[in-house]
C-alpha cells in the first residue's frame, strides 16, 4: 500500500549500463591467438578494400572523362569534354542522394566521427547496410569528380570491416575497439603506403590511448596493409620529392609562420564546412537535389578551372614544381577548392575532408613560397614550403599531428622535409586546437553530443545518465496512499533517513525526513537539497554531489515533474569508478 | 601448305614420330622446287636494325617457307600507310605501337585474329604481358629511347641523369634531339622531378605541357634536330653534338663499331615495336604466315642477339645468348636489364596515339616562337 506501485513501472536499466562486458575472460594464449588472427584478417580485408576503392574510383574517373589523361585523349571533341565536365558531377550527386535515401538507414554518409564515437563509447558502429551504402556513395562521389576526399571513406570502410569482429563474441576484452583500430590502421597504411602513420593514426584519432594490447595488433594490421600495397600490388610511394635539405636556418622560422597561417586557413575551412552543412536545409533546394546542385557548381567551375575536379593528384604534384602556378592562380584555386569542398560535403556528397585539406594546404604552401620568393629572400625552393603547408593545414583538420608528420616521412621518404613539416605542423596544431578544437571530427561529434575535448573519462561520464542508476528499493510513497506517520515508521525500520513522496499521478512532491515531527503532509514535506533530471549526466551529478550531505537524490522529469526514481550518492560514485576502471584496464592492458 | 608452318610453341608440340621431320623435308623440297612465289614486302626502319632483322627473321623465314622477303625502308610515319602502301605493295610493316594504334583506328591496318597467329590466347597474353595484343598489331620487341653522350666532350664529370641533358651550364654543347614532341616532353617532366608514374597524367594537362616546353626552353639554341634513327650516333661521332637522344640499339651498334659514346640509362623511355599488316596488302595470307613466324620466341631471341632490343615475350628472354658477331652477352644491353637503374618510363602508346595532333601543334608553336 505504499509507493512500491510506482516503482515497478520505473525503468531498470542500471544493470545494463555498467555490467561487466566479459563474464568469462579467456586465457592469455587464446587471447593472443584471437588478437593475431583478427589483426591479420582485418588488416588484409581492409587493405584489399582500400585498394579496391582506389581502383574503382580511378576507373570511374577514366570512364567518365574526369581524369586529365582521358580528357586529353579526346581532344578535338571539346563539346564532349565540356558536357562531361558539367553533367558528370551533377549526375553523381543525384545518384548519391538517391542511394543514401534508399539504402542508408542513417540517411547520411558515415565517416571517421562515427568510428571515433563507436570506439570511445564502446558501442557498435552504425549499421552494416549504412556503411556499405556510404562506401558506395563515396565511390560514386569520388568517381564522378566531386570535390571530396577518399581517405575518410577508406577509414570508415576499414573500421566497418573491423567492426564485424564484434559480432563474433570472442571473449577478449577490448577486442571490438582493437579490431576497428586494426581496420583503420590497415586502410591508412595501404592508402598512403605508410604503415607507421597508419598505426599512429589509429591510436591518435581512433583509440586515443596507447596500450600494448592494442599496439601489437594495430601494428600487425598496418604491416599487412603495407605488404599488400607495396609487395603484392607494388604501388609506388605516393609523393616522392627531390629535396636536398633546408639551406638556411631562418627558414625554420618561416615554416612556423607558415604553420600559423595554415592553421588560420584550416580554421576557416572547418568553420565553412560546418556552416554550409548547417545552412544547407535553408538553401531552398530539396535534399534529394542538393548533391546534384553542388556537383553542378563543381562542373561549372571546372569549365574554366579544371584543377578543381576530383581528387586532384596532378595539382598536388604541380604545386611542388616552381613556376607551375602564378600567385594569382594559387589564390583562386585555394578559394575555389575551399568553397567547393564545403559545398560538396555540406550538400550531401559522401567523402572525406582529408584529401581536399591536403590539396588546399599544398596550394597555400606554394602560395606562401611564391610571396617569399617575390621579396627576393633566398629559400630552399617551393617543394618544402608546399609540403609544410599541406601537412600544416591537414593536421588540425584530422587532429593527428604525429600521424601527419609520419605521413610526410613515409610519403616523401625524405628526412629533411619531415623535420621542416614537423615545425609547421606543431605550430598549426597549437593555434587551431586553441581556437577551434582538436579536429573537425571532434567538433562534429561534440555537436552531436559526444564531447571528447576534456578527455575520454569525462566524455564517457557525460554519456551516462543518472536516471539509469536509480535504486530498486528506495522508499517512495504516494501522498494519497500513506500518512506521514506510516512512512516515518517504515523509514525507522530501514536504513533510510528520507522518504520520497509523489502525488497520485506520480509527480514528485518532496522529501519526508525520518526525524520530522509534523503530522500533516504540507508541513512535513521539504524540498530536496538536490534534485536531478532525466538528462542529468553522471558527470554533472558528480560535480553537484560535491559538498552534498544526504544519502540519495530524487530524479525528477523536467516536463511533467514525475519522479523517475532515486539515485544514491554511492551509485553515482560507483558509476564513476566503473568508467575509470574500464579505461584504466583498457589503457594498461597487455594482452 | 599450312602444315609447312613451324609448329607453334604455345601448343607445346613434341615430335612423337618421324612424320613431322618428313613433312619438313617435303616442305623444303617444295619450296626449292616450286614455282618462284611472289616476294613478301616487309616495311621496316633500315640501318643496323634492318640488318639484324634480315639475319634473325627474314632469311630464316624464307628458308622455312620459301617465300622471299623484299625489304622496304620507311621513317615510321603512320601517314606513309596512306601515301605509299598501296603503290609499293606493302604486306607487313614494323611500327611503333602508337603509330599502329593510329593506323588501326584510321582503318589503314588489317584487324588480326590473334588466336590464329599465336595459338592459345591466354598463354600468349601472359607471355607478352605487360605488352598488349591490340586489334591490329602483335608486339615484337622492346626498345628504349636513351640519352648518349660523346665521351670526348666530358673527360671529367660525366652526365649521369636526365636532368643533365637539360643542363647546358654544367654540360655545355649541342644536343641532338628528334624533331618530334615524342620523348623530349617526357624527359622534361622527369627533369622537373616528376616521378615516371605521373608523367603522362601531368602532360595531359595544359599546365604540364607548358612546364615541359618551358624546360625545353633551356635548350633553345643548343639543339641539332634529327629525323632518321641512325643520325644521333653519327652526329655524336662527328662531334656535331655532345649529347643525343636515340634508340638504344643504334647507340649500341655505333659503340660496338668503335664510336666514342656512352649511354645513360636514367630516364629511358621504353616503347614497343609491333608487327602489323597494312590494309592495302594484296597477299594477306602470306603476311599472316610471316607474323606467325616472326612472333615466335626463337626469332625474337635471335634478333635480340644482334641488336639489343628486348623480346616482347618472356619465353624468348631465356633463349638470348651471346652476340654471334662479337660474342657480347646481349642480355645486359637490353632495355629491361635490371642494372640500368630504377628511373624508366614505359611509353603509353594509346595516349601517344591520341594526343599526336595536340602535341604536334604545341611543339610547332614552340618551334615557331623561337624564330
Amino acid at each position: 500500500m505504499h509507493g512500491r506501485g510506482i516503482w515497478e513501472i520505473l525503468p531498470r536499466m542500471s544493470a545494463l549500463a555498467h555490467a561487466p562486458s566479459d563474464p568469462r575472460p579467456a586465457g592469455p594464449a587464446y587471447r593472443a591467438a584471437v588478437l593475431t588472427l583478427v589483426a591479420l584478417g582485418v588488416g588484409a580485408l581492409a587493405s584489399l578494400a582500400a585498394i579496391g576503392l582506389t581502383d574503382a574510383v580511378l576507373w570511374l574517373n577514366d570512364a567518365l572523362l574526369i581524369s586529365p589523361r582521358t580528357r586529353v585523349q579526346i581532344e578535338g571533341r571539346d563539346h564532349l569534354v565540356q558536357l562531361a565536365t558539367v553533367a558528370v558531377p551533377a549526375a553523381g550527386g543525384l545518384l548519391v542522394a538517391a542511394l543514401l535515401r534508399l539504402a542508408a538507414p542513417e540517411g547520411r554518409p558515415l565517416g571517421p566521427p562515427d568510428v571515433i564515437r563507436a570506439v570511445q563509447f564502446e558501442r557498435p558502429l552504425p549499421s552494416l547496410q549504412g556503411g556499405m551504402a556510404s562506401t558506395l556513395a563515396a565511390m560514386i562521389s569520388l568517381g564522378f569528380g566531386a570535390s571530396v576526399g577518399q581517405y575518410g571513406p577508406m577509414v570508415y570502410l576499414g573500421a566497418m570491416l573491423g567492426g564485424l569482429v564484434r559480432r563474433l563474441r570472442l571473449r577478449v576484452p577490448n577486442l571490438p575497439s582493437i579490431a576497428v583500430a586494426c581496420g583503420v590502421a590497415a586502410a591508412i597504411s595501404t592508402a598512403f603506403n605508410a604503415p607507421i602513420a597508419g598505426l599512429v593514426f589509429a591510436h591518435e584519432v581512433v583509440l586515443r590511448h596507447w596500450s600494448t594490447q592494442s599496439f601489437a595488433p594495430t601494428t600487425v594490421a598496418a604491416a599487412i596493409g603495407y605488404v599488400f600495397a607495396n609487395v603484392i600490388f607494388q604501388r609506388p610511394a605516393l609523393f616522392l620529392v627531390k629535396f636536398e635539405g633546408v639551406q638556411h636556418g631562418y627558414e625554420f622560422a618561416l615554416f612556423a609562420v607558415l604553420g600559423l597561417l595554415a592553421a588560420a586557413l584550416a580554421i576557416a575551412f572547418m568553420r565553412l564546412l560546418l556552416w554550409v552543412a548547417a545552412q544547407a536545409p535553408r538553401s531552398g533546394i530539396p535534399a534529394l537535389l542538393r548533391p546534384a546542385a553542388a556537383g553542378l557548381a563543381v562542373g561549372l567551375t571546372a569549365l574554366w578551372l579544371p584543377d578543381v575536379l576530383g581528387i586532384g593528384k596532378e595539382v598536388l604534384r604541380f604545386a611542388t614544381i616552381e613556376g607551375a602556378f602564378g600567385a594569382g592562380e594559387l589564390a583562386v584555386l585555394v578559394a575555389a577548392k575551399l568553397a567547393l569542398t564545403a559545398l560538396c560535403i555540406g550538400f550531401g556528397f559522401a567523402g572525406g575532408v582529408f584529401s581536399p585539406a591536403l590539396l588546399i594546404g599544398i596550394l597555400s604552401g606554394a602560395f606562401f613560397w611564391t610571396m617569399l620568393d617575390s621579396t627576393g629572400l633566398a629559400t630552399s625552393g617551393v617543394a618544402v614550403y608546399a609540403i609544410c603547408g599541406m601537412m600544416a593545414l591537414t593536421s588540425p583538420v584530422i587532429g593527428a599531428p604525429l600521424a601527419t608528420i609520419l605521413i610526410v616521412f613515409e610519403l616523401t621518404r625524405n628526412y629533411d622535409i619531415t623535420i621542416a613539416a614537423m615545425v609547421a605542423v606543431v605550430f598549426s596544431n597549437i593555434l587551431a586546437h586553441r581556437v577551434f578544437g582538436r579536429s573537425l571530427f571532434d567538433v562534429q561529434l561534440a555537436r552531436r553530443g559526444a564531447d571528447l575535448s576534456a578527455g575520454r573519462d569525462r566524455a564517457r561520464l557525460t554519456a551516462l545518465r543518472v536516471r539509469d542508476y536509480v535504486m530498486a528499493d528506495a522508499p517512495v510513497a504516494r501522498i494519497d496512499a500513506v500518512t506521514p506517520a506510516a512512512l516515518r515508521r517504515r523509514l525507522a525500520a530501514s536504513d533510510w533517513t528520507e522518504g520520497y513522496v509523489t502525488d497520485a499521478e506520480g509527480r514528485f512532491r518532496g522529501v519526508l525526513r525520518a526525524d520530522a515531527a509534523a503530522t500533516g503532509w504540507d508541513e512535513a514535506l521539504h524540498a530536496p537539497a538536490l534534485q536531478f533530471h532525466e538528462d542529468t549526466t553522471v558527470m554533472e551529478a558528480l560535480q553537484a554531489l560535491r559538498g552534498f550531505l544526504g544519502e540519495a537524490v530524487p530524479v525528477v522529469h523536467r516536463g511533467d515533474g514525475r519522479l523517475i526514481g532515486v539515485v544514491s550518492e554511492s551509485a553515482v560514485i560507483a558509476a564513476y569508478l566503473d568508467v575509470s576502471t574500464a579505461l584504466r584496464r583498457e589503457e594498461n592492458a597487455v594482452l | 601448305m599450312p602444315f609447312c608452318d613451324p609448329p607453334h610453341p604455345a601448343r607445346r608440340w613434341r615430335p612423337r614420330s618421324a612424320l613431322p621431320i618428313l613433312l619438313g623435308l617435303l616442305c623444303t623440297l617444295a619450296a626449292a622446287a616450286g614455282a618462284d612465289p611472289r616476294p613478301l614486302t616487309v616495311v621496316t626502319w633500315g640501318g643496323a636494325y634492318a640488318q639484324a632483322q634480315r639475319a634473325a627473321v627474314f632469311d630464316p623465314f624464307t628458308r622455312a617457307t620459301g617465300i622471299p622477303v623484299k625489304v622496304v625502308q620507311y621513317a615510321g610515319d603512320p601517314d606513309s600507310l596512306r601515301t605509299r602502301a598501296a603503290e609499293e605493295g606493302w604486306d607487313v610493316i614494323d611500327m611503333l605501337e602508337p603509330a599502329a594504334i593510329t593506323g588501326c583506328e584510321a582503318g589503314l591496318l588489317r584487324r588480326l585474329d590473334h588466336a590464329a597467329i599465336l595459338g592459345d590466347l591466354r598463354a600468349a597474353r601472359r607471355d607478352f604481358a605487360p605488352a598488349r595484343l591490340r586489334p591490329c598489331s602483335v608486339p615484337q620487341n622492346v626498345f628504349a629511347t636513351v640519352m648518349a653522350y660523346d665521351d670526348r666532350a666530358f673527360p671529367g664529370v660525366k652526365p649521369t641523369r636526365i636532368e643533365h641533358f637539360f643542363d647546358t651550364a654544367r654540360f655545355p654543347g649541342k644536343r641532338a634531339i628528334q624533331k618530334t614532341p615524342d620523348v623530349i616532353l617526357e624527359w622534361a617532366m622527369l627533369a622537373e622531378g616528376v616521378p615516371p608514374a605521373q608523367v603522362y597524367d601531368l602532360l595531359s594537362t595544359d599546365r604540364g605541357l607548358r612546364l615541359a616546353l618551358r624546360r625545353l626552353e633551356d635548350l633553345r639554341g643548343h639543339i641539332v634536330w634529327w629525323e632518321e634513327a641512325g643520325a644521333p650516333a653519327r652526329l655524336l661521332a662527328a662531334g656535331e653534338a655532345v649529347m643525343a637522344s636515340g634508340y638504344n640499339g643504334r647507340f649500341f651498334a655505333a659503340a660496338r663499331d668503335g664510336a666514342p659514346l656512352s649511354v645513360v640509362w636514367d630516364g629511358r623511355l621504353i616503347g614497343y615495336e609491333v608487327w602489323a599488316i597494312p590494309a592495302a596488302s594484296d597477299q594477306p595470307a602470306a603476311a599472316r604466315r610471316f607474323l606467325r613466324y616472326a612472333t615466335r620466341p626463337a626469332p625474337m631471341a635471335r634478333l635480340a642477339e644482334r641488336i639489343p632490343y628486348g623480346p616482347a615475350r618472356d619465353s624468348a628472354l631465356e633463349r638470348i645468348g651471346l652476340s654471334p658477331e662479337t660474342g657480347i652477352p646481349m642480355r645486359d644491353h637490353l632495355p629491361n636489364a635490371p642494372q640500368h637503374g630504377p628511373r624508366k618510363l614505359v611509353a603509353d602508346s594509346e595516349w601517344y596515339s591520341h594526343t599526336r595532333s595536340l602535341r604536334a601543334r604545341r611543339f610547332r608553336e614552340w618551334l615557331d616562337a623561337g624564330g
